[in-house]
């Protein structure tokens, strides 16, 4: 899973007009072309700047959003539930893996992306800062968090850079299974008890506002991403995704009779798009920017496993083998 | 700070006196390459990395990483740094055009393992091997069976004992993939408790 939509930088364009012009006329008319961009070919040192960016935070995502779910594998009702949930997670952690090595092919190293996670230097998706207070809510992440992620995942996988693209492929095709338990979960809630109607009901409101969140700020408000979108770097706008998760799901959530927190959410019949009250954007940029209900635990616990991990990382290091930047 | 999560409350993060450093840039494991085999007569194709301590340890975490979830009958490991890469070529160009028939010819001869790459943004396959003293004097060897052929666009070349194969008596580690269920959308229907779910509301 990952949330997408946050992710770029406006700072980081500049430099453009210092590429070799030749160069970067046939790289977009290979973009063009629809092939694929391979570590080993010419790239704009920007292209590369975002791509990293990127596919940092989304490994960082999966890490992240392997806590709130992770949170109830020891309490998950059931036998079955707990398989499931172990599982997905241990899925969401290998997602991670695939995607630091898609970012390393680009001269970053995995340690260095995980320095920077646990300095709070590179972001992660914004939706994991918030808590899972009951089993309704990993039901909702399982589900609904999952349906968003492969939204953003499945725009991205038609990307241009090869390595990023092969690992989304993968990423794709392995959620498939999340996606169905999450729902599986939620049916289960919703066609239960009334304690258990209610509690799946809390869990929509609670997580509503930070679910719109999670594409990502309006196109309007969005700043420089017509380069991105011509490289392929970004796939399609953040309310593109959020209007296409819309589209999917409210009418799923709505079949199993319960309600959604935004009295003007309707889908226009002329526009054929969603009607929607804009989330609170305040609040999604003082949870990005460090202060959110969880931010401290989710960082702090990676900490925690990377100075307690410590010794067993010395103990196996050897001068035998050698870190080197992945081939393909 | 107390977690809605017990476990990481007996992490006692608030005792916790870190002090992290940044790692050294050689504070690192070593980098292998994975190749995987689906099903018994199919070539081996490349899937990715780990970062692991030894090739051991490679294995171990490649089966975990990569053949968590499909079918798979073999996989082996080989460290990045001791894979051969030529250049890349493109269009009807094969990277055979390129190799030279010149070649050093000192040494004893190995067996040495090929990998091709035959369409932009897909991985590499593996397709045999040959018998040489060098990289380069195995792939001039492998030149005329190629350079006729569809074209080649990039090439890796491996010493076939810097590899870490799968062993017969090691295949039964995927002897218990098919029976994990719970990895499996199909084993999440619930098609029918909606249905009832609707009746139940209508009536």
């Amino acid at each position: 899973m990952y949330g997408g939509g946050n992710t770029f930088e406006s700072a980081k364009f500049e430099g453009l007009e210092n590429e070799d012009p030749q160069k970067l006329a046939e790289f977009e008319a290979r973009i063009e072309r629809g092939e694929k961009i391979e570590p080993n070919d010419w790239m704009p040192q920007m292209y590369k700047k975002q791509l990293i960016r990127m596919i940092e935070q989304h490994a960082h995502s999966e890490i992240i959003g392997a806590l709130p779910e992770g949170t109830w594998i020891t309490r998950a009702p059931g036998f079955k539930r707990k398989l499931a949930l172990m599982a997905k997670v241990q899925d969401e952690v290998g997602h991670a893996q695939l995607l630091y090595s898609a970012a390393e092919t680009l001269g970053k190293s995995r340690e260095q992306m995980i320095d920077d996670l646990i300095e709070g230097k590179s972001k992660y998706s914004n939706i994991f800062n918030y808590p899972a207070f009951t089993w309704a809510d990993s039901c909702f992440i399982s589900w609904l968090v999952d349906a968003g992620a492969i939204v953003n995942q499945l725009a991205n996988a038609r990307g241009s850079y090869g390595p990023y693209c092969r690992a989304l492929d993968r990423i794709c095709a392995e959620e498939s299974f999340h996606l169905k338990y999450g729902h599986h979960c939620v049916i289960h809630m919703a066609t239960g008890t009334p304690k258990q109607r209610q509690m799946m009901q809390e869990a929509i409101d609670r997580w509503w506002g930070p679910m719109m969140h999670f594409f990502g700020p309006p196109d309007k408000v969005s700043v420089h991403t017509e380069v991105l979108m011509k490289w392929k770097v970004k796939m399609a706008s953040n309310d593109e995704c959020r209007n296409q998760f819309l589209d999917m799901y409210v009418p799923k959530i709505w079949e199993l009779g319960f309600t959604i927190p935004d009295p003007n959410l309707k889908k226009n019949p002329e526009t054929k798009k969603w009607e929607y009250t804009e989330p609170d954007w305040d609040e999604f940029k003082r949870v990005i920017n460090g202060d959110g209900p969880c931010n401290a635990e989710r960082l702090a616990v990676r900490r925690v496993a990377e100075e307690r991990g410590k010794w067993v990382r010395q103990a196996l290091l050897t001068p035998k083998t050698k870190y080197v930047t992945p081939l393909a | 700070m107390e977690s809605l999560d017990p476990r990481v409350n007996r992490l006692d993060l608030k005792g916790f006196q870190g002090n992290l450093t940044r790692k050294a840039p050689l504070d690192q494991f070593g980098t292998f390459e994975v190749f995987i085999q689906m099903k018994e007569g199919k070539p081996y194709q490349h899937e990715g990395i780990v970062h692991a301590p030894n090739e051991e340890m490679a294995f171990i975490f490649a089966k975990e990483q990569f053949s968590r979830r499909s079918t798979c009958s073999g996989l082996f490991v080989v460290e990045t740094r001791n894979v051969f890469v030529t250049d890349f070529t493109e269009g009807e160009d094969t990277i055979y055009n390129y190799i030279s028939d010149e070649f050093p010819k000192e040494g004893d001869k190995e067996e040495y393992e090929f990998f091709h790459l035959m369409k932009r943004g897909k991985q590499h396959q593996h397709v045999g091997s040959v018998e040489a003293r060098t990289p380069q004097e195995a792939l001039a060897l492998a030149k005329p069976a190629f350079i006729n052929e569809k074209p080649v666009f990039n090439a890796w070349v491996v010493k076939t004992s810097d590899i870490l194969f799968t062993s017969e008596e090691d295949k039964h580690i995927w002897d218990t993939l098919p029976e994990k269920k719970f990895r499996d959308a199909s084993d999440y229907k619930a098609s029918d408790k909606i249905k009832a779910f609707k009746e139940r509301n209508a009536g």
